[in-house]
């Protein structure tokens, strides 16, 4: 019996020599990251970063899949926020957040500015760094913009924990590990 | 001396100006583990593998909470590197050691032999919960 001939398919399309083609990831969206036993109102203890051992309030999650938080400010400083939930530790603690309207934040609140990106220019570019006169009034109206929404929003949930009593002090307090601490039985 | 009141009212109100720096004590969000040396056995040892011994964790299922928690070796050095003096090396516990909470934690680059004995930082990220 003959032995059957290996056929190689020849494509039909040569790519021209100087054509450069980008690697181009095929996942584009990220996957919206499943939500684990974490609750809007739920308060968060903060694991790493400038505010870390903070215990902040949980408002939603947002499309990202990072999770929004605020101290609130006026309680222990930390700003709407966002935060990995693998840098979290989720308490039992819970706050009323009914009341509270996050909607308008998204991932787009918290994305830099072109006049962010410049302020922090260095060495040769830093001459570009300095904003211009218009620059700097906008900068200002957004940040005016952006203490007016942690305002409003933190009025709502500042109310709610005022009604339980110690919650200010608790969300004002850090969490810390000391010598006996061992986190492996803590009960959060 | 009214030169000088007027003065001392101005330092007092600059002074008010300034803002209050936080004054609160350091937390600490790391558990301490002592590097007790490189998995091996009585003549070999392979240093990829950094033994653990974390502290207050003396059994098996404790110390599964640390598993994939990430671990810091911090060291200083004489030259300045990212504007500081510190450095690490970091790296992540993957599994439990013997049945008495003894962990195996790898790292980016394998720990220096003089780094047995000192103490290094667990981390309770990322949170597994």
């Amino acid at each position: 019996m003959p032995a059957k001939k290996r056929t190689v398919r020849i494509g039909n399309w040569y790519k021209s020599d100087d054509e450069k083609v980008h690697f181009v990831r095929k996942r584009k969206a990220p996957r919206p990251a499943k939500l684990r036993k974490i609750v809007p109102g739920q308060v968060l203890i903060l694991l790493s970063g400038r505010f870390q051992g903070k215990r902040v309030v949980f408002l939603k999650q947002l499309k990202s899949g990072l999770l929004l938080v605020t101290g609130p400010f006026k309680i222990n400083g930390v700003p709407l926020k966002r935060v990995n939930s693998a840098y979290v530790i989720p308490t039992s603690t819970k706050v009323d957040v009914t009341g509270v309207n996050a909607n308008q934040i998204d991932d787009d609140y918290f994305k830099r500015t072109q006049a962010q990106r410049r302020k922090n220019e260095q060495g040769f570019w830093a001459k570009r760094g300095e904003l211009t006169a218009e620059q700097q009034t906008a900068e200002k109206t957004r940040l005016d913009g952006k203490r007016n929404t942690q305002k409003s929003v933190d009025a709502a949930l500042i109310t709610a924990i005022k009604k339980t009593q110690l919650l200010k002090q608790y969300l004002g307090a850090r969490f810390t590990i000391g010598k006996t601490t061992r986190p492996h039985e803590l009960v959060f | 001396m009214k030169g000088q009141a007027d003065q001392k009212k101005e330092a007092t109100k600059t002074v008010k100006k300034v803002k209050t720096t936080n004054k609160s004590a350091p937390v600490r969000l790391w558990v301490k583990a002592a590097f007790t040396g490189f998995r091996r056995s009585k003549v070999q040892q392979n240093e990829n593998q950094a033994l653990l011994k974390i502290q207050h964790v003396e059994d098996v299922a404790s110390s599964r909470f640390y598993w994939g928690k990430r671990v810091a070796y911090i060291y200083k050095a004489h030259t300045l590197q990212n504007n500081t003096k510190f450095r690490t090396i970091w790296g992540r516990i993957s599994k439990s050691h013997g049945a008495n909470g003894v962990v195996i934690a790898r790292f980016g680059r394998n720990l220096p032999p003089r780094a047995i004995g000192s103490t290094l930082r667990v981390f309770l990220y990322p949170n597994r919960a």
